[in-house]
């Protein structure tokens, strides 16, 4: 596979504040790669590196063979890009926006209006073509966004959090059709959010936390190093069970007549399960959702992260 | 380039409010002149034969003037929106040379300034006809199309190193508001160089607006000024081109038409190479 985004220790200062700290991290071609982290854990400051917009301190970025601040015109072909701002211009219609940014890329006008045909159909414009983009709603102003970033067919498209304050339905909405983007077209798709759920769609995650990388891996592959499993246990012999337990040197904690038991793997619940069956009521194993992967991912130290890579 | 320059007027241009604002200015200087202004210039000065029509001209030229520098800022408050609005992070992560997006919008300026300076003097050369005015010669109206042309250019450089600094549209509406009240002192329009004090007179002498609208004042007054003063006492017509600001007295002697001329384009040189230099800067 073909590295089309390679990182190599960069790091990026603002004054005192180290927004960016010697993170490496690489881009499969043709992949969709989640950058996932809290407000300010350093993403949008690597996008716009990325993006040509600020230069870095230390380190090296190459964005499809090509090095950012040697060959930055070069990588502004290859990239479409959707801010979290809009950033189109509010008085003129979705059309005029297009045309406009189309030219950037010395699009003739046959070419312009044959890419503002296309992107238009992907994106699902078309209703809303002729009018002006201010007075759009904010998953119409979305689509208009990507569908400017697609303008050229880039190779990459970056998206810094597309989904966000946006209303469930658009959320979804446009979910499916950047899936159905990578899906038909193999372009590489980069973005950030900070949902972990969409995180879950994609091939590769790499999370993000004061600047640093602190975790990094296939969705599936975070989950089963993070997630921790859980048995719920429900019985109506509160006291014995407890002493019981305790005499057993199993670890529990106890919510009300509920009694909560970390587990490595989840078939570690058979045992316990069998050795205390005449007490339990009722019970359930729960492997921990991406939710949990996240939260947990996050309460843990960058120090400690960094020190155990 | 054009492509941007384009989308700049457009902007502007749809952007009502843009466009009374960047006329504001010179909607209340007209307002002043009519209430009280052209009252207070006309009893500061002796009397001779259309004495009344002679300062209308000269009126006029302080509106072109004022005119040519508030659209061509308005025109340029778009850049600064831009900025604010974090459009030019897509222009900026766009394949298109930093000359081409700053050259789109002086263009764009350059074009609205003399769009709406032109109209304006349309509107005015209207006004001329229906209260019986003389209206200007063909030749001078093209003369005067060219003195447009350069106020705008040295206005919009001025302008240009001006917004190079500005980062919020806040300190651009502050900016807009204070050039809007004291270009009209600055160039002597609201009061003639003559009824200003010393320290001040040279001020406005060296503000590159002043030889705009002092070469506005000379192709508009020219023939009138012959009639006005061709019987009057020696000396008088002189005193009253220095009082008024139509030439200036710099080393004793009246500013020519060429001075003036060669004056404006020096500073829109000038100022242009300061705001380039200052943008390649802040790119860094």
């Amino acid at each position: 596979m073909k590295k089309i985004i390679d990182v190599k220790r960069l790091s990026k200062s603002f004054g005192m504040v180290k927004a960016v700290n010697d993170i490496s991290f690489y881009v499969e071609e043709g992949s969709l790669f989640s950058f996932l982290g809290t407000n300010g854990a350093g993403k949008s400051t690597t996008i716009s590196i990325l993006l040509t917009l600020q230069s870095q301190d230390i380190g090296e970025v190459k964005v499809n063979g090509y090095v950012v601040g040697k060959q930055d015109h070069a990588i502004r072909k290859e990239i479409g890009v959707v801010f979290q701002e809009s950033v189109l211009d509010a008085l003129l219609t979705v059309k005029e926006n297009l045309n406009i940014r189309g030219s950037f890329y010395g699009l003739s006008k046959q070419e312009r209006k044959a890419a503002i045909q296309r992107v238009v159909e992907i994106t699902d414009c078309t209703s809303f073509l002729n009018r002006p983009y201010g007075k759009l709603s904010g998953g119409q102003k979305r689509r208009a966004d990507i569908a400017r970033a697609l303008i050229h067919q880039p190779t990459i498209l970056i998206l810094d959090e597309p989904t966000t304050g946006l209303d469930p339905q658009s959320r979804k909405s446009i979910w499916e059709m950047i899936l159905q983007l990578q899906r038909e077209t193999r372009m590489t798709i980069f973005l950030t959010t900070h949902y972990i759920e969409e995180a879950a769609n994609s091939d590769y995650v790499v999370v993000m936390k004061e600047g640093s990388i602190i975790a990094k891996g296939t969705p599936d592959q975070l989950k089963n190093t993070y997630s921790s499993h859980q048995l719920t246990v429900t019985t109506n012999n509160i006291e014995e069970l407890r002493r019981e337990l305790t005499s057993e040197g199993v670890n529990f904690k106890e919510e009300k007549s509920i009694f909560l038991i970390q587990l490595e793997h989840t078939t570690e619940a058979i045992p316990i399960l069998s050795q205390f069956t005449s007490y339990i009521t009722s019970f359930e194993v729960s492997k921990s959702s991406l939710d949990d992967v996240f939260i947990t991912i996050n309460g843990q130290d960058v120090a400690q992260h960094v020190n155990n890579r | 380039m054009l492509t941007i320059a384009k989308r700049n007027i457009l902007l502007y241009f749809r952007d009502r409010m843009a466009v009374f604002f960047s006329l504001l200015a010179v909607i209340i200087l007209i307002a002043l002149y009519v209430f009280f202004l052209g009252d207070m210039t006309s009893k500061g000065l002796p009397d001779f034969p259309s004495k009344k029509s002679l300062l209308k001209y000269w009126f006029i030229a302080g509106i072109l003037a004022v005119t040519s520098m508030t659209t061509t800022l308005g025109a340029f408050g778009i850049l600064v929106d831009d900025r604010a609005d974090k459009i030019e992070m897509d222009f900026n992560s766009s394949p298109i040379p930093t000359f081409k997006l700053v050259g789109g919008y002086i263009t764009s300026a350059l074009f609205v300034g003399v769009l709406m300076c032109s109209l304006t003097f349309i509107v005015i050369d209207l006004y001329l006809l229906l209260s019986g005015e003389t209206i200007l010669a063909f030749g001078k109206t093209m003369q005067l199309g060219g003195v447009i042309i350069l106020s705008v250019a040295a206005s919009g450089s001025m302008i240009l190193l001006l917004v190079s600094f500005i980062r919020t549209s806040n300190a651009f509406a502050a900016a807009s508001m204070v050039i809007g009240t004291f270009i009209g002192f600055l160039a002597g329009i609201y009061i003639p160089i003559g009824g200003l004090p010393d320290y001040l007179q040279s001020v406005v002498k060296w503000f590159p607006v002043s030889h705009s609208v002092a070469l506005f004042r000379q192709l508009l007054m020219e023939t009138f000024l012959i009639d006005a003063f061709s019987n009057g006492p020696t000396g008088m017509k002189e005193s009253f081109q220095f009082e008024m600001g139509i030439f200036y007295e710099i080393n004793g002697k009246p500013s020519s038409k060429l001075f003036s001329l060669i004056y404006l384009l020096g500073t829109t040189i000038l100022f242009f190479i300061l705001a380039l230099f200052v943008m390649m800067k802040k790119k860094k």
